[in-house]
């Protein structure tokens, strides 16, 4: 192995859990995106650091992206972390802030393959988007006893946010990033998405990001079949404990 | 007992359904109770929410229901003034009528948050929640607009006549007598109220399309039962608008004919007017059922196919993750979005302990007894017992080496003392107070230490001699004699002093 390659494949794993973007577009690490892409070498010495750190890497639109996966101790976040990073204070509202990142998702793709042609989001839409997807557990929490609600479950998310006002003033002109209304959630949520550079806004418009774009066609195709066995054990884990609560 | 069966039955089974039944009133008790006493010293208090509660939601119906339109704020921000001025003659200053206008919407909409009332379920035997809003809030082009709730329409046409699973045939079989007994004006009232029903049905199917377009499974409920309590009626609700129709007509015609009714013909006019109105409405809503039912197919078979599709796919994902009701499985799609979190940081909770503690996490408490303090013991207590308990151990050394050298140098008892508790001993104060008391007699006798002690030290001796039968025996004709020789000794680190030579008389054996 040649001194050179392994430095330039430290230097590229060095900038890419920086978070610089490394690109044929940008002209800083344009040669970066080459020695990648043209040195063999290089390539492995990445793939195999970043494989050995629990990150998956993604080649998008001539640029690279990196992505913690889940449950990376050293590289992920932990709830407390993100509550602090969004703003927010309990759990209930951090699985609020998921659920609403997902509807930005499902704004822009239905699956992994198929973009909706959206080319942007804004703060209402993301509210009607939350508004229908909650729908049918609002209405079952129309009729609910307050103890049966677990702190976890999706009618405890629908309930916290049924329970906020659309805005907290009349004045809607300026929104703040704030827990006190629907539209502060949505914006708090909107900042943290274009912090994590998933989004970037332009007017009150959320457009997506190369990296949204990237990831969501390679990471969720990639363990797709890993994600739906965590749900199909968690469903059966669910089953398991009904019957033997009956 | 059948009759005590039935009795039971008809207590504890159909208490939810009352209370369901129930439920769309709570809110209008809840606003009404609203009392103007305390709100601004009692200035308004001749307002009545009630009434103005009623107000509002006719207005909406009207804006939301006939113009078809969302009702913004500044429209319900003029409304109330009109009816502050018209019917309580209110007419405070803007900024005070600005702030009252408000306040009165923000007692209407429960301040964004739903009305919740509870009852005893007395089949599950638990207290449950039911949740009722009366007016609905959405945002566009950073405008929010406001629509009335189904449960406020169902509320507001039920304050006037009986509820049935179809309110529209019940309204048609009333416009029916209504005709046949000539009460047109009666006639057009009802038509009205047709026309808000159909008004609360769309708004119902556009909200069962919003479910299944989210969530076939659940949206699939929701359309089947949308289905069996309103679609199945619309055949007999044809008929009956037909039926009523051809009523109209007849009495219209009968006017002409006879001209008896040539004062009613307006009434019968504007009668056909509101039921043609109704009819063209009801077809409306048969063509939106329609739709409906072409959207559900559509995405009831998008639902089936992209189950057998390879790619992953968010919204039969959310599906699963709901049916499991486990939020935070929902972090499997989110963390990987996210960028690497190479920040560290202490947590707040740490950051609090480190600066609030020692080392230790926390004290150990101190155990509390009830002992009785007996024994006093001071500090210089303390310094003689140690003086004592290293004279003692000197001592012991002295007389042996004596005993069997007869004539040492104070080098030598040096030597043996440091051999025996270590060289540090040289440096103790303890030591040179020895031989400074030591010298203070240059002829020792045991014998006589035993019989009569005259220094500080002769009785450290005799206490330590008296100790054993045995040490008494050894040493009792110890007899010896101190002198100094006049030469220093120095060493290195040790304290200067003056060398000392002691000799043991012959008798001493």
């Amino acid at each position: 192995m040649e001194n050179r390659n392994l430095e330039k494949a430290l230097e590229i794993f060095s900038a890419l859990i920086k978070g610089e973007e490394i690109s044929r577009k940008n002209k800083d690490t344009a040669s970066l995106y080459d020695e990648y892409n043209d040195n063999a070498q290089v390539y492995d010495i990445v793939t195999m650091m970043c494989k050995k750190m629990n990150l998956s890497l993604y080649e998008y639109k001539d640029t690279l992206y990196v992505s913690p996966g889940v449950g990376n101790k050293v590289f992920g976040y932990s709830n407390e972390e993100l509550k602090r990073e969004i703003g927010i204070r309990v759990n209930r509202e951090l699985y609020l802030c998921y659920f609403i990142m997902y509807g930005v998702i499902t704004r822009f793709y239905t699956d992994t393959s198929t973009g909706t042609f959206t080319e942007y989001v804004r703060r209402e839409d993301i509210i009607n988007t939350v508004d229908g997807m909650l729908a049918s557990t609002m209405k079952n929490i129309g009729i609910m006893t307050l103890d049966e609600v677990k702190e976890n479950s999706f009618e405890a998310v629908a309930a916290l946010w049924e329970e906020l006002p659309l805005v907290i003033s009349e004045e809607t002109s300026v929104v703040k990033a704030a827990r006190g209304s629907k539209s502060g959630f949505v914006k708090m949520v909107f900042n943290f998405m274009e912090k994590q550079g998933l989004l970037v806004e332009n007017e009150g418009r959320y457009y997506p990001t190369g990296r949204l774009s990237a990831l969501i066609e390679n990471y969720f195709e990639q363990y797709k079949g890993e994600l739906y066995n965590i749900v199909k054990g968690a469903a059966e884990d669910a089953t398991y404990k009904q019957n033997q609560s009956e | 007992m059948s009759e005590e069966y039935v009795l039971t039955r008809d207590i504890i089974y159909d208490h939810s359904e009352r209370m369901l039944n129930i439920r769309k009133y709570y809110p209008f008790f809840k606003v009404a109770d609203t009392s103007f006493k305390q709100y601004r010293d009692g200035e308004f208090e001749c307002l009545d929410m009630g009434y103005i509660l009623m107000a509002v939601l006719r207005f909406f119906i009207e804006k939301n229901n006939f113009e078809e339109e969302y009702v913004t704020y500044e429209q319900y921000y003029d409304f109330m003034v009109e009816i502050l001025h018209r019917d309580f003659g209110v007419r405070p200053d803007e900024d005070i009528e600005k702030e009252l206008v408000l306040y009165i919407f923000d007692k209407i909409r429960n301040d964004g948050k739903p009305f919740v009332y509870e009852y005893f379920n007395p089949v599950d035997k638990k207290k449950q929640n039911v949740r009722v809003r009366l007016i609905d809030s959405r945002i566009e082009n950073d405008t929010v607009y406001y629509s009335i709730t189904s449960d406020a329409i169902e509320f507001y046409l039920d304050t006037k006549e009986v509820k049935d699973e179809s309110n529209i045939t019940m309204e048609q079989l009333l416009l029916g007598k209504l005709i046949s007994s000539k009460n047109f004006r009666g006639g057009t009232q009802v038509v009205r109220r047709i026309n808000n029903e159909v008004g609360r049905i769309i708004a119902r199917k556009n909200e069962v399309l919003n479910i299944l377009s989210h969530d076939v499974f659940k949206g699939v409920r929701e359309y089947q039962d949308f289905n069996d309590n309103v679609v199945k009626w619309f055949d007999e609700e044809q008929k009956l608008f037909a039926k009523n129709k051809e009523l109209i007509d007849q009495a219209l015609r009968q006017g002409e004919r006879e001209n008896s009714f040539y004062s009613a013909m307006e009434e019968i006019y504007q009668l056909e007017s509101e039921l043609n109105r109704a009819i063209t409405r009801h077809g409306k809503l048969l063509s939106e059922c329609t739709d409906l039912q072409m959207k559900a197919d559509e995405l009831i078979s998008k639902a089936k196919y992209g189950r057998l599709r390879t790619s992953f796919d968010f919204t039969d994902y959310m599906s699963r993750v709901m049916e499991t009701d486990r939020t935070e499985l929902l972090e499997n799609i989110i963390m990987p979005m996210l960028g690497l979190n190479i920040r560290k940081r202490f947590d707040l909770v740490s950051i609090d302990d480190m600066l609030t503690y020692g080392p230790e996490k926390e004290e150990a408490g101190e155990k509390i007894t009830d002992e009785e303090i007996k024994d006093y013991v001071y500090e210089d207590e303390k310094e003689d017992e140690r003086i004592k308990w290293n004279y003692r151990i000197f001592t012991d050394v002295f007389f042996k080496l004596v005993k069997s050298k007869r004539e040492i140098e104070l080098t030598e008892f040096e030597n043996a003392v440091s051999d025996t508790t270590g060289k540090d001993v040289l440096k103790n104060g303890d030591w040179y107070s020895y031989l400074v008391h030591l010298c203070q007699k240059k002829h020792y006798s045991v014998n006589d230490i035993i019989s009569r002690t005259d220094t500080f030290l002769e009785e450290i001796i005799k206490e330590y001699l008296e100790e054993s039968e045995e040490r008494y025996m050894v040493y009792k004709n110890l007899v010896f004699n101190i002198q100094t020789t006049g030469q220093e000794i120095v060493s290195e680190g040790i304290s200067e002093r003056m060398n000392l030579i002691i000799c043991a008389e012959e008798d001493s054996h």
